[in-house]
């Protein structure tokens, strides 16, 4: 069993991306999965998350990337 | 129905219970003795005089249990009613005249007293009940003063004591059959343990079979020997010490129900703990647990001195508080300055008090300055909080535990109230017997479904990990059949979420045909179940961790408010969504802030001006970001970028999934500071511990599951020397943040001053009040025991998707079984306190249950020792057959350490709130021959701990 943050995490959002679909649109979704980001997520497991991005096989779903693309554009307008 | 606490209800005991539903009753006027009282219709002769303060001589009356008129020492006379009617038998009619004392009246009761007496034996100076005896005061109070019959004659005199209950005795040469214990046994408990064996003169109270206590099915929840009126039934405690000379109202520190106890008391010395009539969650009932198993509290194996050590392969040095709390001060502030503000963090207690949990994260947001603040109902009812926040508004659960006498059909999912939550389970179990309708949907087939005159009960076995397809299938058929509420959907719920939901639920792919296959519950069934639910009238919903330790958790707790939502099952009594949470304060340590993303009240870190008011009075900025969960302090522990950690009252690791993970986790630390009243499985792992103190040594709040803020009461100093709170005080003052309180009351100020829904809230008005339900504010200033009556805290209700997503851990080759976990009734949660006690004759350790047909293809007899292995570790347990699993399913408890039940549970956890899945892990079993490597390595380890704790304890004595 691995216990690597950067999977744990991904495993995550891909789980929250899962439970967020069904019967719903997809920008439903996305908002949805990016808001239970914004409101439970620790500082440094968002920071890790959205520097997965980066990653060329991050293991992020298509639905949780989209998530996580519109959290990384939220956090630096915040920062910003 | 609700009534509120009345102190001078409580002290007295008026005979008969009032009628019921009292509020209703016409009025009636009678003339007791020349007095006239006004009582409702329906109430006895004896308590309309009790309440005028007449007191009838009584025996086989008392006011929790119903008339039984067999003593007949209550016999009054009826202006124009022929003979002497027995005053708890006969109702009250309007103009009635009744006389209770007179010359007629008394000789009868003398004769009474006189035969009682013939065959009662007359040691009552050396009489345990001694002080406290019913009958003593009886004899007294009609003036027996000769027994004409002798004491020659055949008699009970030299009937045999039952000593085999370790808590209490039964001596049935003491004993005037009265039938209280048999009606308590009865109409409190709901067991029918007891009964009355023969006839006339050989008439005799029995347990079961004519066995002894404890080969009956007597449940030792004390209800039969506080019925007692003499010594027949009486606390081997009381035995021992002789009565009480005071007692102290209090609140039990098991499970979530919290039940109000008299502590009685000789000095400090705790004699009894005796189920108080005044509380309004136990109305004078109690458990094992909370009634007998208090012998932990000055258990020899108390932590009572601080210690601390460089590293955890060191023996333990034993120094005075101000030493330990400076090394723990000076750690915290080295790492943070190495490793960075958020490094580290803390763990509330739900064990603890109200006030306790609120100072520890306080002094985490506060003086570690971060959110890195958690608390163990992360692994149990977190999915509750975020689901019942999502739906209705509110974190909590809807109703009163009275509420379920109003319910018509209840369903219980995921629960096991008469082992988890026994005092609420007897109620239910009333309201049963009553004629209400029982669904159970649960993989094993409960206690609760064995309950006499039920055979109509439904039980829904579904396979673990199908919460979600089954409520979506219970749902669906509300809809498609025409059973739901238009009304109130139409006033009380969103419209668009409504639509939504209403589109997706009533899709094919939900109805119970279609999820038959992956629940394996038939469709039949469903349909049923979801007819009875929605057609009762008031259908009401109870859930355990059966629902929320999943990977589903979340939407199941949605799942439920849909259904709720959808049949109008909210906002009134006897319906409602009713979380029975496990620890005597989750729901506290929830409302307190524990959670890493709300401050107290559930006010999100990021809401300005909610965090603005906290940042206020405690004169520091606080951080705008969640801090880490529990599972996620542990990974980024074992990464390394998390160092210290301060954990109040929980035992994470015994108690939290993957032990070899979080074990891994635990020794990565820099610094662990453990508080705690025993040497627990995680300060095995601690280089600080700091003793605590049992909810005896303090004053403090717990809150329990129907929202009740109850007083905890100090009854004895702390052993070592100081409350839990004021431990937390030291350690703030020690890094800088000075928290300056002289009494848990003035902790439950702050709390109200910062958190809307406990506005209300104060000591006094808690001794004014005896309990209080929240919220409590100006709205609501006595206290609110029905929830959402009128609008939601989010203005409407709003239904939520649940798609049902099947879990990742799923049974295969490999693992072929699912293992579900659960309680049972002696033991409680990882056993600490009840292992202490002598709860252990009950349940001494863990076995693995299992179906005799997966027992045989692997040739495994009842009583073989079972390898269990997961894809997280191995454990062995020894086999019990039963046929209350379904094949394929295997269940265990997990109330002893070395069983490991958590070494085979995995970090799979709850989408939304990461709860650990504890109630699905797909296993293999096999028949071994010895411990697993990871229970010889425990008993090392623990040997290792155990003889560094010794070493200290001898250099401090």
């Amino acid at each position: 069993m691995s216990h690597d943050q950067g999977q744990t995490l991904v495993h995550m959002v891909n789980q929250i991306a899962a439970n967020l679909s069904g019967g719903r649109e997809t920008t439903e979704t996305v908002e949805g999965v990016c808001t239970h980001l914004e409101k439970f997520w620790a500082r440094a497991m968002k920071q890790r998350i959205v520097a997965s991005l980066d990653e060329p096989d991050s293991g992020l779903t298509p639905l949780a990337r989209q998530a996580v693309e519109r959290l990384a554009e939220r956090q630096t307008a915040k920062a910003g | 129905m609700i009534q509120h606490f009345d102190p001078r209800q409580h002290d007295r005991d008026l005979g008969t219970p009032p009628p019921s539903p009292a509020a209703d009753a016409a009025p009636v006027s009678v003339e007791i003795d020349g007095v006239a009282i006004s009582v409702p219709e329906g109430t006895s002769v004896l308590r309309a005089a009790a309440l005028a303060n007449i007191n009838i001589p009584k025996l086989c009356a008392t006011d929790n249990l119903e008339a039984f008129g067999s003593c007949r020492l209550c016999a009054v006379q009826v202006e124009g009613r022929r003979g002497t009617p027995a005053a708890c038998t006969t109702p009250v009619a309007e103009g009635m005249k009744v006389t209770t004392q007179n010359d007629r009246l008394a000789r009868l009761r003398r004769n009474i007293m006189e035969l009682y007496i013939s065959d009662h034996p007359l040691d009552c100076l050396t009489c345990p009940a001694n002080g406290d005896c019913e009958l003593q005061d009886m004899a007294g109070a009609v003036g027996l003063r000769e027994v004409r019959y002798g004491f020659e004659g055949e008699n009970h005199l030299a009937a045999e004591t039952d000593h085999s209950n370790p808590y209490f005795s039964f001596d049935p040469s003491k004993c005037i059959v009265c039938s209280r214990c048999v009606r308590a046994c009865e109409e409190v408990q709901g067991t029918f343990a007891l009964t009355i064996d023969g006839r006339g003169f050989d008439s005799k109270v029995s347990a079961g079979q004519d066995e002894a206590f404890m080969d009956s099915e007597c449940v030792s929840c004390g209800a039969c020997v506080q019925a007692c009126p003499t010594s027949t039934l009486m606390e081997k405690s009381v035995i021992d010490a002789g009565q009480p000379e005071h007692s102290v109202v209090t609140t039990c520190a098991y499970c979530g129900v919290g039940c109000s106890f008299e502590a009685q008391m000789k000095g400090d010395q705790l004699v009894r703990m005796v189920p108080y009539k005044g509380g309004d969650a136990n109305h004078g009932h109690s458990c094992v647990k909370g009634r007998f198993a208090f012998g932990y509290a000055t258990h020899p194996d108390r932590i009572t001195t601080p210690m601390i050590r460089e590293s955890i392969d060191q023996p333990w040095r034993p120094v005075e508080w101000d030493e330990a709390i400076a090394f723990a001060a000076r750690r915290l502030t080295a790492i943070q300055d190495q490793h960075g503000r958020e490094s580290i963090g803390g763990i509330t207690s739900s064990r603890c008090t109200n006030e306790e949990t609120y100072l520890v994260q306080k002094l985490i947001r506060a003086a570690f300055g971060n959110n890195n603040t958690d608390t163990c109902a992360r692994v149990c009812h977190s999915p509750t909080g975020y689901g019942l926040k999502t739906t209705l508004g509110e974190s909590a659960g809807t109703q009163t535990f009275d509420s379920v006498m109003q319910a018509d059909a209840i369903i219980v999912i995921g629960a096991n109230p008469t082992d988890a939550h026994p005092v609420f389970g007897s109620l239910m179990r009333k309201r049963l017997r009553q004629g209400a309708s029982l669904i159970v949907a649960d993989p094993r087939r409960i206690d609760l479904l064995k309950t006499p005159h039920l055979e109509d009960a439904q039980h829904l076995p579904l396979r673990p990990g199908t919460n979600v397809a089954l409520v979506n299938a219970l749902a669906h058929v509300v809809v498609t059949e025409g059973l739901e509420d238009h009304d109130f959907i139409a006033k009380r719920c969103d419209t668009e979420a409504y639509r939504a939901w209403r589109d997706f639920i009533a899709e094919q792919r939900h109805s119970p045909e279609a999820s038959e296959a992956t629940t394996g519950v038939s469709a039949e069934a469903v349909r049923r179940a979801a007819r009875t639910y929605a057609t009762a009238g008031n259908g009401a919903i109870y859930y355990g961790l059966g629902v929320t330790e999943h990977s589903q958790g979340s939407t199941m707790v949605m799942g439920i408010a849909n259904l709720a939502l959808a049949t109008g099952n909210i906002g009134r009594e006897g319906v409602g969504v009713n979380p029975l949470r496990g620890q005597n304060n989750v729901q506290g340590s929830c409302d307190m802030g524990s959670f890493p993303h709300e401050l107290p009240g559930y006010q999100h870190v990021a809401d300005v001006a909610a965090r603005g008011r906290f940042e206020a009075a405690w004169g520091v900025a606080l951080d705008d970001e969640p801090g880490l969960r529990i599972p996620n302090m542990f990974d980024a522990a074992i990464e390394g970028t998390f160092k210290a950690l301060y954990v109040q009252g929980e035992d994470i690791a015994q108690s939290d999934p993957n032990t070899q993970h979080v074990e891994a986790a635990l020794s990565s630390l820099e610094c662990l500071i453990v508080q705690d009243i025993f040497l627990n499985e995680t300060a095995k792992y601690a280089h600080v511990l700091l003793p605590g103190s049992s909810f005896l040594e303090k004053d403090g709040t717990f809150t329990n599951a129907e929202r009740r803020i109850n007083r905890v009461r100090k009854v004895m100093p702390p052993l070592a020397g100081k409350a839990d709170w004021e431990v937390t005080v030291d350690l703030a003052r020690a890094l800088g943040y000075p928290m300056e309180y002289t009494h848990p009351s003035e902790i439950m100020d702050e709390i109200a001053q910062l958190t809307p829904t406990f506005a209300g809230v104060s000591y006094d008005k808690l001794d004014e009040r005896g309990s209080l339900q929240w919220p409590c504010n100006a709205e609501h200033p006595d206290g609110t025991p029905t929830m959402h009556e009128v609008d939601f805290p989010i203005g409407k209700g709003r239904f939520a998707i649940t798609e049902y997503v099947a879990t990742e851990e799923r049974a295969n080759r490999r693992f072929p079984l699912l293992l579900t976990t659960g309680r049972i009734l002696s033991q409680y949660n990882v056993g600490a306190q009840t292992r202490r006690t002598d709860n252990q004759v009950w349940h001494d350790e863990d076995v693995i249950e299992l179906h005799p047909s997966d027992a045989e293809v692997r040739g495994i007899k009842d009583g073989d020792w079972l390898g269990i292995t997961s894809r997280a570790g191995q454990t062995v347990l020894r086999a019990r057959l039963s046929e209350r699993m379904q094949p394929g399913v295997v269940y265990t408890t997990f109330h002893h350490p070395g069983s490991g039940a958590n070494v085979i549970t995995t970090d799979s956890s709850d989408w939304a709130t990461n709860c650990p899945e504890y109630k699905v892990t797909a296993v293999q079993v096999e028949k071994v021959s010895r411990p697993s490597e990871w229970q010889r390595r425990f008993d090392e380890v623990d040997r290792q701990q155990r003889e560094y704790l010794a070493t200290a304890r001898e250099a401090a004595s």
